[in-house]
């Protein structure tokens, strides 16, 4: 009976992703692909090698970072879209710390930088929420705003105040590039290969997991039980659900509105870091962008749960491996992948809707069973 | 005899947990004003939410007028003619009386709204049930009685000829009561039939022609209300004689515990509360009386920290807390109980244990380090739910699913179980049944003996005078009068409360 429910449960977010299959199909027929062909290239490229299980979390852990920030303001009942911009300045200061700090040792360095990509992280959600408190004005707007400062003073250090000058150059090859002076290196962050080593797995070189992996899924696990059994977490829960009733029991709203939404923007700045110091080591123009607002997908799709959030970042990640291989392997144009992942994102969705509506009758139907042998049998 | 309208057989409807109607076989004729009554969580809001649609029962089956129906949602209810008036109104405050009236059933002329059309369609059921109703006027500027004469319109606008009623006296104050029954006979007599329910006993037995009593889920009996009297409809329900009056001992009251001294609050250049001053002694129950909307609400929320006076000041036992934050006034020993149970009393979304810890959350004894003792509190709130009564099959449910009376209930049990020494409590008994009254009056006046002060806010004056050491009738944001409960009548309060003495018309000029 109440196995049987599991089972459905279970099967609910499987019967999501095969409805999501089923609309990308049609997409891919239109433009004249084969999608059995496409899908199975997707799932044996990512399945079957090494490498693309590293890859898949590489690419999954900034949007566990930035889901976990957007899931955190939806938890108090505050719509960061500001993770965007957030996790720009987040960088820009983590990267100044990285490569301006000499001497230092990388017990002490990395967490110095670490803690700067958080604080300007918190610095860029600092205003947003204080013109909320004070002056009410709605942070969807302000954030968006924000993210567009951030941007361009992201690019103003980078072209203006940091720009570094003394690249070495391959003689004769290429031009500088524009970016900030390299990261010292007690300001990277390792890469897991040693770790993975000593378990026997041989991770290839050209994958770049990095710690901040198992950080993100460490967080969201302090998270999750800050918010089921800490009274901070409670108390964001209250405020979120009914911020009326939250203040009439006495608890300090605008305090745990603040608070959440500068601890969302802390998590935001941490977004970036991965590519920063596991990968680049410097922060340029081409950094990648786009982090926040995927998050918000990602956060929508774990429906704000801070567990669900590291399943829905890793499978956002193994969409993004897989079409790397379709489009090595089938040719698919990369425009094609981004509508699909898209689509894909839209039909989980809808198909998680289905799929619960779906389980509620099957309940119900049950339900009346029950009541009726009961009956039959009771009196 | 009248052919049954509406009839159910076996209707019944399951919840996690327990079966809110069980086997209900009910008989509803053309033409009755027919009342449900029973306890907290007897079934009464889930049976009439099947009548108009919006659940589905899991057995049984609805006849409408004869024909078996099933009812798929409240548009198609209200296509077969069964309008529901919900207790939380849902109504557009900036709109006018017409445009709320039409909206969601516009009839459009060419694809334009056809407003006039409208308009002179609802003065004429205005006019033929002898509704006074201004369709031009914004629903704000409504009070409640009116607000709810516009929801009654919006389903005979529809077309229902079957209107339901989930506890539609709960919000009004005793002169619109009246005015609310003189047009539900209106309808009934014209032919409209119209089912209610009402936890007031002596309004049900007022308008009604027909009772039904629900108890656990089943149906107990349907009776005629010239049939039964009060005790006889409290013994149905409740399975055992009620008590209607507590009686409370002489006691000499102590200490001063609040104060209030010449508070005023203003909003623009309207003054709300204008030089309000009282004292509440511990052993004391105080009880304000008034009209909703004369300052009541701004009183205790000005009082409990939510809103900083204008000018004045509030003592508790002679500390000053004027705008002290909520919690810190909390802190001071205060436990308040808000008028608006959705908007001020419960986090609908968290559950029912959460709910009962709201505020108390940090007691020591209930922390360890920056974790809640979920243990400890699970096991409190087991306690709770027994000592209070509280009709719920899980304290893991969201308080959400609870009925109406059980959810008054869990803030109650929240905000007397905190071991106060000033309670303030609007409306403490809103929405709970005869049993349950009598166990809130009975803890409010233990509370008295134990030295507490208790400021009550109640629109019904029975309760007011039932409860109060003292009264002070608000009227248009003051005080107008304060008298001891045994030497004045529910008469002269009601008179005070309207403004029509001359103290009252006093104060009205100064206001003014
Ligand atoms: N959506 C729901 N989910 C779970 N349980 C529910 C839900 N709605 C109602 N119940 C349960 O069904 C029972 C009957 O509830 P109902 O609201 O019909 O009571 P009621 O007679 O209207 O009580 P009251 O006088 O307090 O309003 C209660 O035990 C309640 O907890
Ligand atoms: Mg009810």
């Amino acid at each position: 009976m109440s196995y049987r429910r599991r089972l459905l449960e279970l099967a609910a977010p499987l019967l999501a992703l095969l409805f999501a299959l089923l609309v990308g199909g049609i997409f891919l027929l239109a433009i004249g692909k084969d999608p059995l062909q496409v899908y199975l290239t997707m799932f044996r490229f990512n399945l079957s090698r090494l490498d693309s299980i590293g890859s898949i979390l590489y690419k999954s852990t900034p949007l566990i970072f930035s889901g976990l920030a957007v899931a955190v303001g939806f938890r108090v009942g505050l719509f960061n879209i500001g993770v965007e911009g957030q996790y720009f300045i987040g960088a820009l200061l983590a990267s100044i710390v990285g490569f301006s700090l000499h001497g230092l040792p990388v017990w002490i360095h990395l967490p110095l930088v670490v803690l700067a990509g958080m604080l300007g992280g918190m610095l860029w959600a600092w205003l947003p929420i204080v013109l909320k408190l004070r002056r009410g004005a709605h942070e969807v707007i302000t954030t968006i705003m924000m993210n567009h400062i951030a941007y361009a003073l992201v690019l103003f250090f980078i072209t203006s105040v940091f720009l570094d000058t003394e690249q070495e150059m391959v003689k004769g090859l290429g031009s500088p590039q524009v970016r900030m002076p390299k990261l010292l290196e007690t300001a990277r962050m390792p890469t897991m290969h040693g770790f993975l080593e000593t378990l026997g797995i041989e991770l290839p070189r050209h994958v770049y997991l990095n710690w901040f992996f198992p950080l993100g899924i460490l967080l969201a696990v302090a998270l999750f039980v800050m918010l089921w059994r800490a009274a901070y977490g409670y108390e964001l829960r209250a405020v979120g659900g009914n911020p009326a009733a939250a203040e009439t029991a006495g608890i300090n709203t605008q305090r745990t509105m603040l608070s959440a939404f500068l601890l969302s923007g802390a998590l935001a700045g941490l977004v970036g870091l991965s590519d920063l110091l596991g990968y680049f080591g410097y922060l340029d123009i081409d950094f990648p962008k786009g982090y926040g607002f995927t998050g918000i997908a990602v956060a929508l799709l774990a429906r704000n749960s801070m567990l669900g959030v590291i399943l829905t970042a890793i499978l956002f990640g193994f969409l993004r491996r897989g079409a790397e291989g379709v489009q090595a392997f089938e040719g698919v144009p990369m425009d094609t992948i981004v509508i699909l992942e898209g689509v894909i994102i839209l039909s989980i969705v809808v198909a998680v809707q289905i799929v619960n509506w779906y389980v509620r009758r099957q309940e119900k139907l049950m339900k009346r069973r029950q009541v009726t042998m009961e009956r039959a049998g009771g009196d | 005899m009248p052919s049954p309208v509406i009839e159910t057989i076996g209707l019944t409807k399951a919840f996690p947990g327990v079966v809110a109607n069980d086997r209900i076989d009910l008989e509803i004729r053309a033409g009755e004003i027919h009342a449900i009554v029973g306890e907290n969580g007897a079934g009464k809001s889930t049976l009439m939410r099947i009548l108009c649609g919006l659940y589905q029962p899991d057995l049984g089956e609805i006849r409408l007028r004869g024909v078996p129906t099933v009812i798929r949602d409240p548009r198609h209810a209200i296509k077969l003619g069964i309008g529901m008036v919900h207790q939380h109104f849902m109504l557009v405050d900036r709109f006018t009386v017409t445009e709320n009236v039409i909206l969601g059933a516009e009839g459009t002329r060419w694809g334009r709204l056809d407003r006039r059309a409208a308009r002179r369609r609802i003065l004429e059921i205005c006019d033929r049930y002898g509704f006074d109703l201004d369709p031009d006027l914004a629903v704000e500027e409504l009070s409640v009685g009116q607000q709810q004469r516009v929801e009654i319109v919006k389903v005979l606008y529809r077309g229902a000829d079957i209107i339901i009623m989930d506890e539609p006296t709960a919000v009004l104050v005793p002169q619109e009561v009246q005015e609310l029954f003189d047009n539900l006979r209106r309808l009934a007599k014209s032919g409209k039939t119209i089912i209610f329910i009402s936890h007031k006993l002596d309004e049900v037995l007022d308008i009604a022609d027909r009772i039904t009593v629900l108890r656990g889920g089943r149906k107990v009996g349907t009776v005629k209300a010239q049939e039964t009297d009060r005790r006889g409809l409290a013994e149905m329900m409740v399975g055992r004689p009620v008590l209607f009056s507590v009686d409370k001992e002489e006691r000499a009251p102590g200490e001063p515990l609040l104060k209030v001294e010449g508070l005023s609050l203003k909003s623009g250049e309207r003054y709300l509360l204008r030089d309000v001053s009282l004292e509440v002694r511990g052993g004391e129950i105080y009880g304000i009386a008034g009209v909703e909307g004369n300052g009541q609400t701004e009183l205790v929320e000005v009082i409990m920290g939510l809103r900083r006076p204008t000018t004045g000041r509030i003592l508790l036992a002679a500390q000053d807390v004027t705008g002290l934050p909520v919690g810190r006034v909390r802190g001071h020993g205060v436990s308040f109980v808000p008028e608006d149970r959705h908007r001020r009393g419960l986090i609908l979304n968290m559950t029912v244990w959460e709910n009962l810890f709201l505020g108390r959350h940090r007691a020591r004894r209930l922390t360890a380090g920056p974790l809640l003792r979920r243990i400890v509190m699970l096991g409190e709130a087991d306690e709770l739910v027994q000592e209070y009564d509280i009709r719920v099959g899980s304290t893991g449910q969201p308080v959400s699913s609870l009925s109406g009376g059980n959810q008054q209930k869990v803030i109650l049990a929240r905000e007397l179980a905190g071991q106060p020494r000033v309670i303030i409590a609007s409306q403490p008994t809103r929405g709970l049944d005869v049993g349950a009254i009598e166990f809130v009056r009975q803890r409010l006046i233990a509370a008295r003996a134990a030295g507490l002060a208790v400021l009550i806010v109640s629109a019904d004056l029975e309760e007011v005078l039932a409860l109060s050491d003292r009264i002070g009738v608000m009227y248009g944001g003051r005080l107008v009068k304060e008298v001891a409960a045994s030497e004045t009548t529910a008469q002269e309060l009601g008179m005070y409360m309207l403004g029509s003495t001359t103290g009252a018309k006093e104060a009205r000029d100064h206001v003014l």
